[in-house]
């Protein structure tokens, strides 16, 4: 009897005909490298990863303490203007989020203005605002003109260089609202908001360059899938020889 | 056929260039340029669908058996390539950056499980449908009827992403709100299914493929060339523009670089956009493996995708047909994540405002100044995509009900008027309800599609490997791992629902997390083969004439 009328059983780990047991081979071969070249990469990019904070959390840190317990100087406030500004200017941050930092951020910013022209100036922002929330064209000649001024007068106040995009930023951020001093819920949230936004899952993996991308980017949006093609491809061509081995015909 | 392509060819050029003086704004307005292209589009399609049409019911279900390797992936990966993968891949990336690939990895990992585990039994085992293979397997009618009514619903909630889609393109080209626009674009689509049907599909769909990759990777090479990255092969060039986005772009390297509406092609470090299962996304480790996990078993589990190869001649033009597809498919998924990258720093100011994430494709090639008419053809192939897709879901589901349920199960006697009629019906019905769902805008493209690759990989994926691979998985089994799929999949689905309803269950939070919506198949899926070879153990062994079909037909 040939072997594979024993029954009529046919089990991938248990392969009863010639076809079966190439097939159990070269799918186990192939899965393994697809499993590997997946998930392993990423549990080993999980591994590897340490929390690493980008250089405006550092500078948070270093002066939060003072900003929380009023014993901040000027350097102090012109740092926690600059960390804060530096998340407003990530484009992908949730609205409530958002309202506290640029209230902290303005609070911090008004902080450095001296005292004879803040008022002026606080008036400067408030009719900004005004100005946006009225719907007026990004393009119009006077809003270019009010934003532009605001910048110019908060850019070197925080000690912002002219390269940086932040200083685009700066004037959109600015607010009037809950200016007088950093409120509660700032005091209780920003810590972990700041963590959040500037704090990031980084190995040599990520560190690492690779046709301009950072390393694991590459792997995953480019490497794999032509792995995934080859993998195919080699299963199609030794599936194609050994059916031609094995004398069957589709 | 060339006279078609002649009088379409005189007919849409004078109106394209008249078209193309018309400024493509970012929001609001016809946009005269694109709404004459995707015309121009339909009309080709459904031209191409009549000089090819189906002359019988093989030709109908199954393109006649009679298509080549290259053009059969082509038409798998026109198939596959819907508004999730054009617009919607894209919006997941821009929104969370690194996350977003575990979409691009598992949409393409899904096909070596597909390939190497299932293209060529599935062919040899030589039935129309899933439906078809499910019943005749697990020799029950009760299965079939099963099997039908599950792939029917998986067509319509892969259905509601893509008229999502459509709803964002007819929105953005008719200048209209989007609840009109998807009905207006449902309205279409549905006109074009049942003009089109499934006459000449296979040949559609390759025109198609070349179509929706073509307008897709224009603007992609013009996107590069203007911000001065490698734009030979874009797919590589955007390497340089990712390292930029986390490192960040200061204003004194830009020189004369600005968006559309005038800002600098400048942004702060934003290390987030590519730093895996980030804190600012939101998304954990578990999150991207999850995801991946669950659209590759979806993958290998969608009937529409399925179905596809039983329409080549061979099976060995099955296995290769999945290399071609793939391939095919790769080049948009290469291309994808540019469009995220440089919507990323064109939107980066304030002052572009938010900017609806699933139309970001479109949104990057006009805030990157490529010519309207090039951004209108763009748009034109988003729904193209959808289109392409939704066609394909809408026959594939009333195959279902007309084919699966109602002659099979329901009259066997059925005429084939009563046949034609029913699936008539069956697609206008599934074509409502997708509507009714879509209105809600429940989630995004990419997230809504990934709900039926889910409901896949626990239902029909745990059947298809069992059936092909393991002869003692019997109809108990399959009852059972049915079940237990199932369950886990009503569960997750429940918890979706209440939470976009505002209700909150028991253990919301818990559930919400390990069985979201996008991905409840990774534990959904192992679970239903578990049950199933637990089952099939402990009850009576598959029919012999099951066992030798698969040793004699199958496997050998």
């Amino acid at each position: 009897m040939k072997d594979y009328e024993n029954g009529y059983h046919i089990s991938f780990f248990k392969p009863t005909t010639e076809r079966a047991r190439f097939n159990r081979g070269i799918v186990l071969w192939l899965t393994t490298i697809w499993f590997v070249a997946i998930f392993g990469f990423h549990i080993a990019l999980r591994v590897l990863e340490k929390p690493t904070p980008e250089p405006p959390l550092i500078a948070y840190e270093n002066v939060w303490e003072n900003i929380r317990y009023g014993t901040y100087g000027e350097a102090d406030l012109q740092a926690f203007a600059r960390s804060t500004l530096s998340v407003l200017g990530k484009i992908a941050i949730n609205e409530d989020e958002r309202l506290l930092l640029s209230g902290s951020m303005s609070w911090s910013a008004l902080g450095l203005v001296p005292e004879p022209v803040r008022q002026e100036i606080t008036a400067e922002i408030a009719e900004f605002e005004a100005m946006k929330a009225s719907g007026i064209a990004y393009n119009d000649p006077s809003y270019i003109d009010a934003k532009n001024r605001i910048a110019g007068k908060f850019t070197p106040l925080i000690g912002l260089s002219v390269q940086d995009p932040l200083t685009r930023i700066l004037p959109l951020e600015l607010t009037t609202q809950g200016i007088g001093s950093l409120s509660d819920e700032a005091v209780t949230r920003l810590p972990s908001i700041m963590q959040k936004y500037l704090l990031h899952n980084q190995s040599v993996l990520t560190d690492t360059k690779f046709l301009g991308f950072p390393f694991h980017y590459f792997y995953s949006s480019v490497f794999l899938l032509i792995l995934f093609i080859g993998l195919c491809w080699l299963y199609c061509v030794r599936s194609d020889r050994r059916n031609k081995i094995l004398g069957i015909v589709d | 056929m060339k006279k078609i392509y002649s009088l379409l060819v005189l007919l849409g050029i004078p109106a394209l260039t008249m078209a193309a003086s018309t400024a493509t704004e970012l929001e609001g307005g016809f946009q005269t340029g694109p709404a004459i292209i995707l015309l121009f589009i339909l009309v080709l399609f459904v031209m191409v669908g009549i000089v090819f049409r189906a002359k019988n019911t093989n030709d109908y279900y199954a393109a006649g058996r009679g298509i080549s390797k290259v053009g059969s992936g082509m038409a798998i990966a026109s198939n596959w390539m819907s508004a999730a993968s054009f617009l919607g891949m894209a919006a997941l990336m821009y929104g969370s950056g690194y996350h977003g690939l575990a979409y691009v990895v598992g949409w393409t990992g899904g096909y070596v499980l597909l390939l190497i585990l299932m293209a060529g039994q599935i062919r040899k085992y030589g039935k129309y449908t899933a439906a078809d293979f499910i019943g005749d397997r697990y020799y029950s009618q009760s299965l079939r009827a099963v099997g039908a009514i599950i792939a029917i619903f998986i067509s319509i909630v892969y259905c509601v992403g893509q008229f999502g889609g459509i709803g964002l393109m007819f929105k953005w080209i008719l200048g209209i709100e989007y609840a009109l626009a998807v009905i207006i674009g449902g309205t279409v689509v549905l006109a074009y299914t049942l003009i089109s049907g499934m006459l000449g599909v296979t040949k559609n769909m390759q025109i198609q493929y070349v179509i929706i990759i073509t307008s897709f990777l224009i603007p992609l090479f013009i996107l590069h060339f203007k911000f001065d990255y490698f734009w030979i092969l874009p797919q590589i060039g955007y390497g340089s523009l990712v390292t930029d986005i986390v490192s960040g772009v200061p204003l004194v390297e830009t020189g004369q670089l600005f968006n559309s509406l005038g800002h600098e092609f400048a942004m702060a470090p934003s290390p987030e956009f590519a730093m895996p299962w980030d804190p600012a996304t939101g998304k954990t480790f578990f999150q991207w493996i999850a995801i991946a996990f669950s659209l590759m078993v979806g993958t290998a589990g969608l009937p529409h995708v399925i179905q596809r190869f039983y329409v080549v001649p061979k099976a060995s033009d099955a296995r290769w047909s999945v290399v071609w597809g793939l391939f095919f498919i790769c080049i948009l998924y290469w291309s994808a994540p540019a469009y995220a990258a440089f919507g990323k720093i064109l939107s980066a100011n304030p002052e572009v405002g938010k900017l609806a994430k699933d139309a970001i494709v479109v949104y990057t090639a006009q805030l990157g100044n490529v010519h309207p008419l090039i951004v209108g053809l763009l748009a034109a192939g988003g729904v193209s995509a959808a289109f392409s897709t939704v066609s394909g879901l809408l026959v594939a589901g009333s195959s279902a009900f007309a084919h699966d349920l109602y002659v099979k199960v329901i009259n066997p006697d059925a005429k084939p008027r009563n046949q034609l009629i029913a699936a008539r019906l069956g697609t206008i019905l599934m074509a409502i309800i997708v509507t009714v769902i879509a209105l809600a805008e429940l989630a995004l493209i990419g997230e809504l599609v990934a709900v039926a690759f889910s409901l896949a990989g626990c239902t029909i994926f745990p059947l298809f490997l069992l059936g092909i691979w393991w002869s003692g998985s019997n109809r108990q089994g399959a009852i059972a791992g049915l079940i237990a799929g199932g369950l886990v999949s009503v569960v997750a689905l429940t918890y979706f629902i209440a939470g976009k309803m505002g209700a909150v269950l028991p253990a919301h939070e818990f559930i919400s997390y390990w069985l979201e919506a996008w991905y409840f198949a990774v534990f959904g899926a192992p679970l239903a083969i578990i049950v199933n070879i637990v089952v099939s153990k402990l009850t009576k062994e598959t029919p012999i004439e099951i066992r030798k079909f698969l040793i004699e037909n199958v496997h050998s």
